[in-house]
């Protein structure tokens, strides 16, 4: 269990982290989402005492700097690759492991869990990043810790290697642990979390579990096709609707189907296709953190066109 | 603080440069002492010969034992931050006074170490070649090994102090090599320019320079028409260095607690 409360941090000019507070609970994942820059790497640092900022971070009941020999009880994988180039992966694990009391042969479990048994002995410097990756989770996963922390470990995982890590962190939470886990992909958070976090510059934008996220932040739209709908926008509209063109179809926004589809009973029109379509989950992404986005592309202006309004990032 | 230990002597041994770098240290100060009996093999020994013999030529201002330790004391910090490992550590020893503790007791026991290993190296070739060591244990040139064995310790002190403050390495080791051999000689040879007399002054808080005489035989004659620096003793000296190496390496404790890892 983790409890996160009043989290804040500033840099000089930017507030990456600000008031957030939340719940981990064990036994499944959580997932901790947000677009780059949104301050999730701050927030893991503030939570382990490697940032200095404001807030309280209790793991199991304990903050983290009070744990006596803290691997055993929270592991960590926070940069791509924190290794000393030229120590061998197994080295790097030793040392951390004479740090707190775990003997060698724990490390040498770690390494065949993660699939680097052949190459326990090479130097980190030879890694791919999904090696190094894996060698992160084996580092976090050393001292057999309750509790989780790991910020976007399937970055430089192949397709295969982000299944299994799934399937690994899965498994630890079936086995009552504490799983926290960033990334800045809502699809792989939808298929690897069960509850989430969302958090959009630095502030709380959706805490609670995964489906009703994508229930909250999806819209559905109505498509309606037929061979004269030109006259039919001006009667959605009327009716609330939102309308737009899209490759000889009708896309509506903000009507029931039911209702779109008694709107062109009574008004006479034939159509050919009427259905639900739903927002992609990235798009449902998009809407719910666009307006926090740290860096904002501006809208490609029209040349020749009326001038848009200045796309202010916010 | 025996998990801190523990972890941080696993760091040292697990790392190549640790083995290369006292090998190089060994290597050329034993080269020293060799060198010497090669050349003065038919003469007796004098105090001077056996005092540069033991000390590496440390006390002709080339501390070769220092310089390679030093690099050590720079990487026990320095490498924690140019390769990203201050993460784990202090993920896996969160308490940052501990683990410096933990870090300095290390480095400095193996410099110690190391530095007598030296010494009885150095001694076994000036026996092969003279068998005999004069004065060994007598005033100045007793007094004088003790202060060399001081002068390695504080020197890697700084190196560690150094390595802490910038949180790498290559700045550290700019500032440790290039400071005492340009601005402490430049001021030095400056002050001899009668326009500059104003400078004399400041000579005798040169820290390295300092440090240096801690080692020294007899204390420097620059000869007549010097100007009077008004030096302190080989101790007062000695302090001097000790508390420049005392300053850095607190600024960068200070540092080291306050800021973001
Ligand atoms: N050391 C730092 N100094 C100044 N600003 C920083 C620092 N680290 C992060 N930031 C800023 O804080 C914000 C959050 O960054 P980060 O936590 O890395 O986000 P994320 O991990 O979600 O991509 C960003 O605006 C980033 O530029
Ligand atoms: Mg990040």
């Amino acid at each position: 269990m983790i409890t996160a409360k009043g989290l804040y941090k500033r840099y000089r000019k930017t507030v990456a982290v600000d008031h957030l507070s939340f719940d981990v609970r064990p036994g499944v994942v959580t997932g901790f989402l947000g677009p780059n820059g949104s301050g999730k790497s701050t927030t893991m640092r503030l939570m382990l005492g490697l940032d200095h900022g404001e807030g309280e971070t209790l793991f199991d009941g304990k903050r983290f700097g009070t744990i006596r020999r803290p691997i055993n009880e929270v592991g960590a994988l926070l940069e791509a690759k924190p290794f000393h180039p030229t120590r061998s992966a197994r080295n790097h694990l030793r040392m951390l492991a004479a740090g707190n009391r775990i003997p060698d042969r724990r490390v040498d479990e770690v390494m065949e869990f993660v699939g680097l048994g052949d190459v326990k002995r090479k130097k980190p410097k030879g890694y791919s990043l999904g090696m190094a990756q894996r060698l992160g989770l084996a580092q976090a996963l050393l001292g057999d810790p309750r509790i989780l922390l790991l910020d976007e470990p399937t970055n430089g995982l192949d397709p295969h290697g982000i299944h299994w890590m799934r399937d690994v962190l899965k498994t630890l939470a079936a086995e009552g642990r504490t799983i926290f886990v960033s990334s800045h992909l809502l699809s792989e958070m939808q298929l690897m979390a069960d509850e989430l976090v969302v958090i959009g510059r630095g502030t709380m934008i959706f805490n609670g579990d995964v489906d009703t996220f994508v229930r909250e932040f999806t819209q559905s739209q109505v498509v309606v096709r037929g061979p004269d709908t030109a006259g039919f926008t001006a009667a959605l509209e009327a009716e609330g609707g939102e309308v737009k063109a899209e490759d000889g179809a009708l896309v509506v926004s903000g009507l029931e189907i039911g209702k779109v589809g008694h709107l062109a009973f009574t008004t006479g029109v034939e159509l050919h296709e009427l259905s639900t379509r739903r927002a992609s989950l990235e798009e449902a992404f998009m809407s719910a953190t666009g307006a926090s986005e740290e860096f904002v592309a501006k809208e490609p202006v029209r040349a020749g066109g009326p001038a848009a309004p200045e796309g202010e990032a916010l | 603080m025996l998990d801190a230990l523990r972890f941080e002597w696993t760091r040292l041994l697990t790392l190549r440069s640790t083995y290369w770098l006292i090998g190089m240290g060994l290597l050329v100060t034993t080269g020293v002492a060799v060198l010497l009996g090669v050349a003065g093999r038919n003469d007796p020994i004098s105090t001077e010969v056996l005092w540069i013999a033991l000390n590496g030529a440390a006390g002709f201002g080339l501390p070769f034992l220092a310089v390679f330790m030093a690099i050590i004391g720079i990487f026990a910090c320095g490498h924690e931050y140019r390769h990203g490992t201050i993460q784990p550590t202090l993920t896996s020893l969160p308490q940052r006074n501990r683990l410096i503790l933990a870090k300095l007791a290390v480095v400095l026991t193996t410099t110690l170490a190391v530095t007598i290993v030296q010494m009885a190296i150095n001694l076994g070739v000036v026996y092969v070649v003279w068998g005999e060591a004069p004065g060994l244990f007598e005033d100045p040139l007793g007094t004088a090994l003790i202060g060399y064995v001081l002068y390695v310790l504080l020197y890697v002190l700084v190196g560690f102090g150094l390595g802490l403050l910038f949180r790498g390495v290559p700045s550290a080791l700019v500032v440790i090599f290039l400071m005492p051999l340009i601005i402490e000689n430049m001021i030095f040879g400056l002050s001899n320019i009668p326009q500059l007399d104003w400078l004399v002054p400041v000579v005798k808080f040169l820290p390295f320079t300092d440090g240096a005489r801690l080692m020294e035989l007899a204390a420097p004659d620059f000869g007549p028409g010097a100007p009077d620096f008004d030096l302190f003793s080989r101790w007062a000296s000695g302090g001097v260095f000790a508390l420049f190496a005392a300053l850095i390496l607190s600024a960068a404790w200070i540092l080291f607690k306050k800021r973001d890892a």
